[in-house]
């Protein structure tokens, strides 16, 4: 899968960054408006994608490649396990130990930001990765090059 | 049959639909879109358990805190359920993550049989 044109490689250069700001402030905000760790990191995921789809292959196999997505898949599960362990410092397995604040604040709700950003990471590695192994790379087909028309039409 | 059931009864319509798409199609492509149709039917009848009706005459109340903490008390006792829209958009990504195993399956049954008919891929021998 080769790149696009410069104009799209150029918008993307600009556009990228606010998409993964975007997501970022949808997954550490989660305790207070809509949104959280899924949806977060869905936004993430699709900023990785449109990224990887106008850089072309060599850019998912150089800069963000597929060993990049499991690691950080990986890091984001191991973040949660971490908060859900810490909570036997309060007395029980996955406990809030952390000061909650005042309502609608940034800084509140205790563990449960962590748990958010831990969520967020590894749900938009996990979707990144699932894009990469199935759209980014050139695979064979059964029977050589031929089209593939997907919703044929008599059956 | 009163007219407050009509959203619940749309929506088991689109059960049936998918339900039915997986059933009876023969191409595979078909009966992905058919569990994907699925798979919104339920989510979007959980969505709609949560609804609160207002008294007559007056607009849903979204649960929104727009005044502050002073007026969470009444906002929890007119305000549409927010749990069940929480949980729901925990399942829409699982959805898509179970979509994304399927069409993988997808992809590798073309790539050995070469077709997308499921009655050749039952006479195929690998």
């Amino acid at each position: 899968m080769q790149g696009m044109s410069p104009i799209v490689k150029n918008i993307t250069r600009v556009v990228a960054g606010f998409i993964v700001l975007f997501g970022a402030y949808i997954v550490l905000y989660g305790h207070v408006t809509p949104g959280g760790g899924f949806t977060g990191g869905v936004i993430l995921a699709g900023g990785l994608a449109l990224v990887v789809l106008a850089f072309g292959e060599e850019f998912a196999r150089k800069v963000l490649t597929h060993e990049v997505a499991k690691t950080a898949d990986s890091m984001g599960a191991l973040l949660f396990l971490l908060v859900a362990v810490l909570g036997f410092a309060g007395g029980v397995f996955f406990t809030n130990f952390l000061p909650t604040g005042t309502v609608g604040s940034l800084v509140s709700a205790g563990t449960i930001p962590i748990a958010n950003l831990g969520i967020g990471i590894k749900v938009g590695a996990g979707l990144f990765g699932v894009f990469l192994a199935l759209a980014a790379f050139r695979r064979t087909t059964a029977g050589g090059k031929k089209e593939v028309d997907v919703l044929q039409s008599d059956i | 049959m009163t007219l407050a059931m009509l959203p619940f009864m749309l929506a088991f319509l689109l059960l049936v639909a998918g339900l039915y798409a997986i059933v009876a199609k023969r191409n595979l492509i078909k009966v992905i879109v058919g569990l994907l149709i699925l798979d919104y039917a339920a989510n979007l009848l959980l969505v709609l358990m949560g609804y609160r009706t207002p008294p007559a005459g007056e607009a849903p109340v979204a649960p929104i805190l727009t005044g502050g903490l002073a007026q969470a008390d009444d906002l929890a006792a007119s305000a549409v359920d927010p749990i069940p829209q929480a949980l729901i958009l925990t399942s829409i990504v699982i959805g898509l993550s179970v979509t994304a195993l399927v069409v993988a399956l997808a992809i590798r049954l073309y790539e050995k049989y070469g077709t997308f008919d499921t009655d050749l891929m039952r006479n195929l021998k690998g």
